[in-house]
């Protein structure tokens, strides 16, 4: 495998990074929401072209490793602050979303059983990951797991605009607005995106709501693979199960955490730090923009999609009110 | 002879890099952009 063919994808993020970065210095617009529009522009006007493809689909992985600098940025007083209300919300909020999907799409509107839970875990915890994940444990069918990431890739590209438009309208404060997505919004990219995009605070919240949702995929995992394992459709999961499926990138997240709280950081490292997410942010973002397809979003199935929709209202209804009361606006 | 040397590193490193997870991947970056800030005093514009 060359290290080259990667070269001419990275090369076009590096430029969609850069001007990004540029419109916003010279026109005013938020830098990340600009590199999902140059990514999305690039899919859907011209196509990526062949050569480009295994560049930018590093996308996640630079993403990743901007969520693990982050960590240098915030120290543990921080995150216990608040953290044990956000955590208790995280669960909160992901239990109720993964029910409701669960409930309409079985009782109301009659989908296949997997086809339900694939949508559950999509809403509820992370995005497609989260799809592909509980798919393997229940034995879904392809085009089961192409309908459900078609569907969390549907609400993705509505909410990247839809939450920063409603954050300000609400004027939610940095905390409300970063948790509130964090815990209702669906894939880790755009929750990123939208909380740095509103601020660097509600990015910080954004993003940890978002790892300890991410976090509580390996249990979501185990309990539809022993479900379907009860009625035959399904081999019985173990415990390892817990650590494949834990996303290993919170692990450097909580390392450097650690390392800023212990002040091992001078104040210029940390600043060279935050540069360096923020570059890796808009790298990554840029690759994002090319996975909203838009071919690919019409062949979402309606009954699906309003099943989604309907749970996207409660969760984000309720945990909005409920991170108001508990934080103000 | 050690350009030898050099290229069977390089495809070890190579090998070792395919091999890890993605999510092991981004810690790898991150760690190795956090040791060459602290290292060699790097700094990053924005």
């Amino acid at each position: 495998m060359s290290a080259a063919r990667f070269l001419p994808g990275l090369a076009a993020l590096l430029l969609g990074a850069v001007l990004a970065r540029a419109v916003e210095l010279t026109v005013g617009f938020n830098h990340l929401l600009v590199a999902i529009a140059l990514g999305f522009v690039l899919a859907n006007a011209v196509g990526v072209p062949d050569r480009l493809e295994p560049g930018i689909n590093t996308h996640k992985l630079w993403l990743g490793a901007g969520i693990v600098l982050m960590g240098a940025s915030l120290t543990l007083e921080t995150v216990l602050e608040v953290g044990g209300l956000v955590l208790l919300v995280v669960v909160g909020v992901t239990t109720l979303t993964i029910l409701v999907v669960e409930l309409l799409a079985r009782n109301v509107f009659g989908l296949a059983d997997q086809l339900g839970s694939l949508l559950a875990a999509g809403s509820g915890i992370c995005g497609v990951s989260a799809v592909v994940a509980v798919a393997g444990a229940i034995r879904a069918r392809e085009e089961q797991i192409a309908y459900a990431a078609a569907t969390v890739l549907l609400f993705d590209a509505i909410t990247i605009v839809v939450y920063p438009i409603v954050g300000d309208l609400l004027g939610l404060s940095d905390v409300v607005f970063g948790v509130w997505a964090g815990v209702s919004m669906f894939s880790t990219g755009p929750v990123v995106a939208v909380g740095f995009a509103h601020s660097e605070v509600a990015g910080q919240w954004a993003t940890m709501a978002k790892l300890s949702r991410n976090a509580l995929i390996g249990a979501v995992v185990i309990a539809y693979a022993s479900y379907y394992a009860r009625s035959g459709s399904a081999s019985r999961p173990s415990v390892r199960t817990l650590w494949d499926e834990f996303p290993k990138f919170v692990l450097g997240f909580l390392a450097l955490v650690a390392l800023a709280s212990a002040g091992v950081f001078s104040s210029a490292q940390q600043a060279s730090i935050e540069n360096a997410y923020n570059w890796l942010f808009v790298l990554a973002f840029v690759g994002l923009g090319t996975e909203i397809q838009l071919a690919e979003l019409r062949s979402t199935g309606l009954t699906p999609a309003l099943v989604v929709l309907l749970a996207l209202v409660v969760a984000s209804a309720v945990s909005l009110v409920t991170l108001s009361v508990l934080f103000g606006t | 002879m050690e350009s030898t040397r050099l290229h069977r590193g390089v495809v070890a490193v190579r090998s070792r890099w395919a091999d890890l997870e993605r999510d092991w991947q981004s810690v790898a970056v991150g760690a190795t952009t956090v040791a060459a800030i602290a290292i060699f005093e790097l700094q990053i514009p924005w």
